[in-house]
């Protein structure tokens, strides 16, 4: 290990405990290694940059976004992207009703970016969800008067990735609450079969959840009550998150002093009035970083929808791909969807951090 | 439970909790509803379907391909040896993966804390990738990488490695041995290991210190293989460019380099932040406290920082080599033959839904249960030994 330029583990005993501000210079070249792997890490660097400059901006085609205007060029075709990327962030809605998905994702996102805000929580946030959520499906599925009537078998696209993990994560949370409560129940039953389906759910993959879904649910349900495609990987989705939010749940009671409870109980306050005045909302302040790192792995794995055929981003892309007339351009899409989920989930992560730090502040 | 102790050191029974009772027995009754209702629609759906029940499909001829298997497969194997080929190679890919992106994990936790801008910043863009973007489409981007390549000639890499539209050669060792020499050496070893054991705790109860004699042995056997490989004479055989083709080495498919590299990308990504906190989780002081004590480096590492440093790792690590097994899933989206793969033909072809589902879940609750239940052997011995 010490091969590697780690942070000097031993500062000089005799250096005063003042945080050095040390130049770029000394930090690049400083000790023979560092001078070393920057030399050797700097030109790995310029050679890439200068292949990815020449691709990606020099030789590629953007405009006009036709497929002519790729076959004559040398690097990337991102007038393909230019000219599908309705078809990529929509997928197969209605060319001329797309402003409807687009008004979802804004609203969708919007929300999301205010709810991130701490000073923002309350009764109020939620009920604004609650109508955002029917304000969503009344746009996308229309069927009232003003709006067509659009199937959820043509929806697709971001919208899909939005709505799957919002709906999922915002139905998953109460019955993650109740999931980690009965774990943690003195009694045994209640929590044996908490930990029944918690475990089970952990251990197998999501894909496997959502295949079992797709083609269990036709079978175990009669034909007039079985949802469609849509609402079946939604409630794959969302028996997958409750059982990981469970746990997250769960490390914040945990982390609660046992006095908290017992105090309570002390003062005569029953079990559900414990819960809910006291315990509760300590434990979800104490692991609201972590759920946000669940809101990012589900972002994420809404992308797996693609096995039981909804055409969510990353599907969407890949019909696009499919016209003839190109000459399919999938690494440029891909790296398209992939700067979506990266912004989405990096500004998501920025956040956790943010809210870490002030915790750490606050205590 | 203990039963309570009365004034008098008398047992007092436990009084009996109606309310307790009454809410685990109304749990239990609608659970158990809850099955009963959906095995009697399933039952009549499949009844209604003409779809029999039973396990007796898994007999039956296969009847498919499996375009790459670790153990020998054809068409005509019955479905079970079908399955079994998958979990196998569900199995190694996720093994060679963990192994793999274990190492490389561990440098790029250590890259990330490296006091060079350009290292860490390196490090940094790599975590950031791999923790935001889906896996899914990371593998179908390297997969898209595949097809760009000339297929008639190939690319070398790094000297020995070679990638073209059909694949990527890698040096492969290449033995001599016959079968019954590789038989015989694999008792060695396991003979070898296992005195070692008895002996080191025989050693172990007479004087209270286990000695490092299976450590010693492992080397030993490591050797010991290694000199009879190059005895008989074995070679390392690196692909070799002859015309248009490539010969020597092994190749992998496509399919199978791509699972494996897009799965070690991410992993590595996600280890590197559990070494990266695992290496901040031990103070300076600890380290400025051994050197007080004249300890050398090399001491101060593997005495004082690496246990320390391993109780806070292994637990997440757990978890990200269970996910491994997890995403290897994804090779569905690819065409490697998994067991998700195999089991979806399977059960297409039989259309024996309900079996197939028992059998998708038995086989990845217990590869996860086998590899938590080993990783937990592990951290006990690394936990804090308290009083």
């Amino acid at each position: 290990m010490n091969a590697v330029a780690l942070a000097d583990p031993v500062p000089d005993a005799r250096a005063a405990p003042v945080a050095k501000r040390r130049s770029w210079l000394k930090l690049l070249f400083g000790t023979p290694l560092n001078a070393l792997l920057t030399i050797i890490f700097g030109m790995a660097i310029a050679r890439m940059s200068v292949w990815l400059v020449d691709w990606a901006i020099i030789n590629a085609a953007f405009f006009p976004a036709e497929p002519a205007s790729c076959q004559a060029a040398q690097g990337a075709c991102w007038s393909f992207v230019i000219a599908k990327h309705s078809q990529i962030l929509f997928g197969i809605y209605p060319p001329e009703e797309r402003w409807r998905p687009a008004l979802v994702c804004l609203l969708l996102i919007g929300l999301l970016i205010y709810s991130v805000r701490p000073a923002s929580w309350g009764p109020r946030l939620f009920g604004l969800w609650v109508a955002a959520i029917v304000a969503v499906f009344v746009l996308m599925l229309g069927g009232v008067p003003g709006l067509t009537f659009v199937p959820t078998a043509l929806w697709g696209g971001l919208p899909i990735t939005l709505i799957l993990t919002v709906v999922a994560i915002g139905a998953a949370f109460p019955l993650a609450i109740m999931l980690a409560l009965a774990r943690r129940s003195k009694l045994p039953a209640v929590s044996a079969l908490s930990v029944l389906f918690i475990e089970t759910t952990r251990a197998l993959p999501l894909l496997s959840i959502l295949f079992i879904a797709s083609i269990m649910l036709p079978l175990l349900l009669p034909e007039a009550l079985l949802p469609d495609k849509f609402f079946r990987a939604l409630l794959a989705l969302l028996l997958f998150a409750a059982a990981y939010m469970a746990e997250v749940v769960r490390g914040g009671l945990q982390a609660l002093p046992k006095g908290q409870s017992e105090a309570a109980e002390a003062l005569g306050l029953s079990y559900w009035q414990r819960q809910r005045l006291i315990i509760l909302p300590q434990a979800i302040t104490i692991v609201i970083p972590a759920l946000t790192n669940t809101i990012i792995v589900m972002i994420k794995n809404t992308s797996l929808v693609l096995v039981v055929g909804l055409f969510d981003l990353v599907s969407s892309g890949k019909a696009a791909l499919a016209d003839p007339s190109w000459s399919s351009p999938a690494a440029e899409t891909y790296l398209f969807i992939a700067a979506i989920y990266f912004i989405l989930c990096f500004g998501f992560g920025r956040f956790a951090d943010s809210l870490e730090r002030r915790r750490k502040v606050s205590r | 439970m203990a039963p309570n102790i009365g004034p008098r050191g008398a047992p007092v029974r436990e009084p009996v909790n109606v309310r307790a009772i009454a809410i685990q027995a109304g749990a239990v009754t609608a659970a158990l509803c809850a099955v009963g209702l959906v095995v009697l629609t399933t039952l009549g759906n499949l009844t209604a379907r003409g779809i029999p029940i039973g396990f007796d499909f898994l007999s039956g001829r296969a009847g498919f391909t499996i375009s790459e298997s670790l153990i020998s497969y054809s068409p005509n194997d019955s479905n079970l040896w079908a399955i079994l080929a998958g979990v196998g190679n569900t199995v190694a890919a996720s093994l060679l993966v963990i192994v793999i992106s274990t190492v490389t994990g561990t440098l790029l936790g250590i890259a990330r804390l490296s006091t060079n801008p350009l290292v860490s910043a390196l490090a940094r863009v790599w975590v950031e990738t791999a923790r935001n973007t889906p896996l899914l489409l990371l593998l179908l981007f390297i997969y898209t990488i595949w097809w760009s390549l000339p297929a008639d000639s190939a690319n070398q890499l790094v000297p020995g490695v070679y990638a073209s539209m059909r694949g990527l050669a890698v040096p492969w060792f290449d033995a001599a041995w016959s079968p019954g020499t590789a038989v015989l050496l694999v008792a060695l070893v396991i003979a070898l290991l296992a005195v070692a054991a008895t002996a080191a705790t025989i050693v172990g109860r007479r004087t209270g210190r286990r000695p490092p004699y299976l450590r010693l042995a492992a080397g030993g056997a490591a050797i010991i293989v290694m000199l009879a490989f190059l005895a008989t004479g074995g070679t390392l055989d690196r692909p070799r460019q002859v015309g248009t083709s490539l010969q020597g080495g092994a190749t992998l498919t496509p399919e199978t380099a791509t699972l494996l590299l897009g799965l070690v990308f991410y992993t590595t990504g996600f280890i590197a932040e559990i070494v990266r906190s695992g290496i901040n989780a031990v103070p300076r002081g600890q380290w400025e406290a051994a050197r007080a004590l004249g300890l050398s480096s090399g001491k101060i590492l593997r005495l004082i920082i690496l246990p320390q440093m391993m109780r806070v790792i292994v637990p997440p690590m757990t978890s990200q080599y269970i996910n491994v097994v997890k995403n290897s899933t994804l090779a569905l989206a690819i065409g490697y033959s998994d067991l998700m793969v195999v089991m979806g033909t399977v059960i297409n072809k039989t259309s024996r839904a309900v079996e197939g589902t028992a059998i998708i879940i038995a086989a990845y609750l217990l590869i996860n249960l086998t590899l938590s239940a080993m990783m937990n052997l592990y951290n006990r011995r690394v936990m804090i030994r308290e009083r």
